[in-house]
C-alpha cells in the first residue's frame, strides 16, 4: 500500500464536504490512531496485519482530509512508551516503518505532484541506523513541498519534546546567544519540534480512549478534541466528518479562548521586557529615577535588541536541525 | 452560478450546525428533565420502550444496588437509597476511585455554590487531591470566595459528619488554612500552565546561565520535578469538564498526559448522580501504558 490513494469522493460524500466547507474547516487535524491491536484481536489477524491496516487507513484518511482542503495531518505513530512492547512487536513496527520510508522514497514523484512535505517528530537518535537513515532521506527528499503536510510522530512524547525544547534553549544560554530572561512561551513554542506547523485545530482519538497519552499536551490546549469509539481501522468518511461537526460547534467559544490567551501571552512578554529595562536603567542610572519618555525608548530599544537575539538563535537551531538530516542523508550514501 | 452554489452549500451548511445545535440541546434538557421529580412519567415511558436493554443492564445494576428499582435505569436505582448516606454505598460500587481529580469549568461564568459542592463531593467520596480551574482565572482571583463556600457547603452537605473531612487549601501566592490534610483543595488558573513550564524553564536556564547546572543534565524528571513545586501531588487521574466546549482550555498541559477526560453538560445545578457516573465511567477505564 502506498502513501498516496487516487481518487475522487462520491458524489454524497463530496455534497457532504462541500456543505462542511461552507463553515470553518480546521487547518490542521491531529490523530491518535488507536484500536490496530484491538481490531486484529476482533479480526483474528496477526498483530501485524492490524497495524498494516492501520497505515492503509492513515493514507485514505489523508485523501478525505486532501478533499476536504485541509492542508495539515499530525499523526502519532509510536509513542517512547511503546518501546516498552514486546521485542517482536517493536521489531515488527520498525520493519513496517522501513517498509514505509523506502515505499515513500519510491514515490518521490506523486509526492511532487501533490506537494506533500513529511516530516518527523521525534528523537531519531532512539531508532535503529538504518530506519534513521531511510527517515531522514525522506524528510530531505520533500522539505520543499508545501502544498500538504503529513507530521509524523516517531519516538515521541510531549514531556520529551518540551524537555528538549528547554535543553535547546540552554544550550542558546550556554552558546551566549540568548539569555535567561528571553525564555518566553514564544520562544519555547518555536523550539519544539513542530515548530513549523501552526498549533492542531483538531485532535481526534479513536477506539474510545479519553485520553492524550502524552501526545502534542503543549501545542492541543486550545484545540477541540474528540474521541470517538470507532478502531482506526475502521475509521471511515463519516467518523472524520462528524468530528469536523464537533470543530465547527466548538470554532467560536474556543477562537475566543485562544485569543484570551494570546493577550494575556503578549502583556506576559510586556511585562518581562519593563522588568528587564528597569534593571538596566536602575544599574545605569544609579537609582536615580527616570522619566517615562527615556524609560519608553529604553523599552523599545531592548525589545529590538531582545528580538533579534531570539531571531538568531533560532536560525542557529533550525540550521542545527536541517543539517542533522542532511548528514544523516550523506553518510546513507557513502556508506 | 458557483456563487449559487456556495450560498446554497453555506445555506445547508447552517441547516446542519442548527440541526446538530438543537439535538444537543434536546438531549441535555431531557438528561436534566428525565431525572427530576416531574418527569417521572416521561421516564417511565422511555423505560418501557427500553425495556430490552434494562434487561440485558439488569445484571449490571445488581451490581450498582442490592434492591434494584423496576424502572430499570441503574443511575435511578442507587439514587432512591442513597439520598441518605450517599457516600458510603457509591464508593463500595467504584472499583477504582481517582487520587487527583480536576474539575474544569469550561463555561462563562463560574457558579461558587456548585464548585463548592462538587468539591465537597468528592472529598466525601476519599478523593485525596482534588483541582479546580477554569480558563479566565476567575476563580483563582476570588480564591478566598472559592475556599468560604466549600467551608459553607462542608457543613450543609456533610453536617455532623463535615469534622472528618478537613480541609488543605493550597493556592500558589499564599498558603492558608492548613488543616489536618485529608483532602488537599487547589484552585489552579491558566498561569499554572504553559507560564509554569516556562518559568521552569527560565528557572533552569538562568542556573545554566550561571554555570551551575550544564544544559546536558536537563532530562524530563528535572522538568518534572520542578513542575511539581516540591509538593508530590501526583498528577491528575481525572478530569471532569463542565461545559459543551470540547477542550483542555489550558488546563495543566505538562501534568495531563495520563489523565482520563470525562464531559458533563454543564456544573450549574449538577446532581450528584451525574458527578457519580463520571467517577463510574472513570472506573471502567483501563491504561495501557504504551504497552
Amino acid at each position: 500500500m502506498s502513501w498516496i490513494k487516487e481518487g475522487e469522493l462520491n458524489l454524497v460524500e463530496r455534497i457532504t464536504s462541500n456543505i462542511l466547507k461552507a463553515g470553518p474547516m480546521p487547518k490542521h487535524v491531529a490523530f491518535i490512531m488507536d484500536g490496530n491491536r484491538r481490531f486484529a484481536q476482533k479480526k483474528n489477524m496477526e498483530r501485524q496485519e492490524g497495524h498494516m491496516q492501520g497505515f492503509n487507513k492513515l493514507a485514505e484518511t489523508l485523501r478525505w482530509c486532501k478533499h476536504l482542503n485541509i492542508p495539515e495531518v499530525t499523526v502519532y505513530a509510536f509513542s517512547i512508551e511503546n518501546f516498552k512492547r514486546t521485542k517482536d512487536e517493536v521489531d515488527g513496527l520498525m520493519e513496517l516503518a522501513r517498509q514505509k520510508f523506502e515505499r515513500l522514497l519510491d514515490e518521490r514523484e506523486n509526492l511532487e505532484k501533490h506537494g506533500v512535505c513529511i516530516r518527523v517528530l521525534g528523537d531519531l537518535n532512539m531508532l535503529p541506523l538504518d530506519l534513521q537513515q531511510r527517515i531522514a532521506e525522506a524528510v530531505v527528499a520533500t522539505r520543499n513541498h508545501n502544498k500538504c503536510f503529513l507530521n509524523v510522530c516517531f519516538a515521541y512524547t510531549s514531556r520529551y519534546e518540551i524537555t528538549n525544547a528547554v535543553r535547546e534553549m540552554a544550550c542558546g544560554v550556554e552558546q551566549g546567544l540568548i539569555k535567561a530572561s528571553d525564555v518566553s512561551e514564544m520562544l519555547l513554542d518555536e523550539c519544539l519540534y513542530s515548530n513549523n506547523s501552526p498549533h492542531p485545530d483538531l485532535l481526534i482519538r479513536t477506539s474510545g480512549e479519553v485520553r492524550l497519552s502524552d501526545f502534542l499536551l503543549w501545542q492541543t490546549s486550545h484545540s477541540c478534541l474528540v474521541f470517538q469509539s470507532v478502531l482506526w481501522p475502521e475509521y471511515s468518511f463519516w467518523n472524520l466528518c462528524e468530528a469536523i461537526v464537533q470543530y465547527q460547534l466548538n470554532h467560536m467559544s474556543i477562537q475566543k479562548a485562544r485569543d484570551l490567551h494570546r493577550e494575556h501571552q503578549a502583556l506576559q512578554q510586556l511585562e518581562v521586557d519593563q522588568a528587564c529595562v528597569a534593571e538596566i536603567l536602575q544599574h545605569h542610572g544609579n537609582g536615580k529615577p527616570t522619566d517615562a519618555q527615556r524609560r519608553h525608548e529604553a523599552l523599545q530599544r531592548y525589545t529590538a535588541c531582545r528580538e533579534e537575539r531570539v531571531r538568531d538563535f533560532l536560525d542557529a537551531l533550525k540550521h542545527k536541525r536541517d543539517s542533522y538530516f542532511s548528514d544523516l542523508c550523506s553518510q546513507s550514501v557513502t556508506a | 452560478m458557483a456563487t449559487l452554489m456556495a450560498l446554497f452549500y453555506t445555506f445547508l451548511w447552517r441547516i446542519l450546525l442548527m440541526v446538530v445545535h438543537l439535538n444537543r440541546s434536546l438531549v441535555s434538557y431531557f438528561r436534566v428533565r428525565g431525572r427530576s421529580w416531574k418527569s417521572r412519567l416521561w421516564e417511565r415511558a422511555v423505560s418501557v420502550l427500553l425495556l430490552p436493554v434494562a434487561l440485558i443492564g439488569l445484571s449490571d445494576q445488581r451490581r450498582l444496588s442490592d434492591k434494584p428499582d423496576t424502572n430499570g435505569s441503574p443511575a435511578h436505582g442507587t439514587r432512591t437509597k442513597c439520598r441518605r448516606t450517599p457516600w458510603l454505598c457509591d464508593t463500595r460500587s467504584l472499583e477504582k476511585l481517582p487520587v487527583h481529580i480536576g474539575l474544569l469549568v469550561a463555561e462563562e461564568e463560574p457558579s461558587y455554590t456548585d464548585i463548592a459542592k462538587l468539591v465537597v463531593w468528592c472529598m466525601a467520596v476519599g478523593i485525596s487531591y482534588v483541582s479546580v480551574y477554569d480558563h479566565h482565572g476567575f476563580l483563582q482571583k476570588n480564591n478566598s470566595r472559592v475556599l468560604e463556600e466549600i467551608v459553607r457547603k462542608q457543613e450543609e452537605l456533610l453536617g455532623g459528619e463535615g469534622s472528618k473531612y478537613s480541609v488543605e487549601f493550597l493556592s500558589s501566592n499564599k498558603p492558608q488554612n492548613v488543616l489536618s490534610c485529608r483532602s488537599t483543595v487547589k484552585v489552579l488558573s491558566p498561569e499554572d500552565g504553559k507560564q509554569s513550564i516556562v518559568e521552569a524553564a527560565q528557572q533552569i536556564c538562568r542556573s545554566v546561565e550561571n554555570r551551575e547546572r550544564s544544559s546536558k543534565d536537563i532530562s524530563v524528571s528535572v522538568l518534572d520535578i520542578l513542575l511539581r513545586e516540591s509538593k508530590n501531588i501526583p498528577d491528575p487521574d481525572l478530569v471532569v469538564k463542565f461545559g459543551l466546549v470540547n477542550s483542555t482550555l489550558g488546563f495543566l498541559p505538562w501534568h495531563i498526559r495520563l489523565t482520563e477526560f470525562i464531559s458533563l453538560p454543564s456544573h450549574r445545578d449538577v446532581l450528584y448522580e451525574e458527578f457519580l457516573g463520571a467517577l463510574q465511567q472513570y472506573s471502567a477505564c483501563q491504561q495501557r501504558l504504551g504497552q
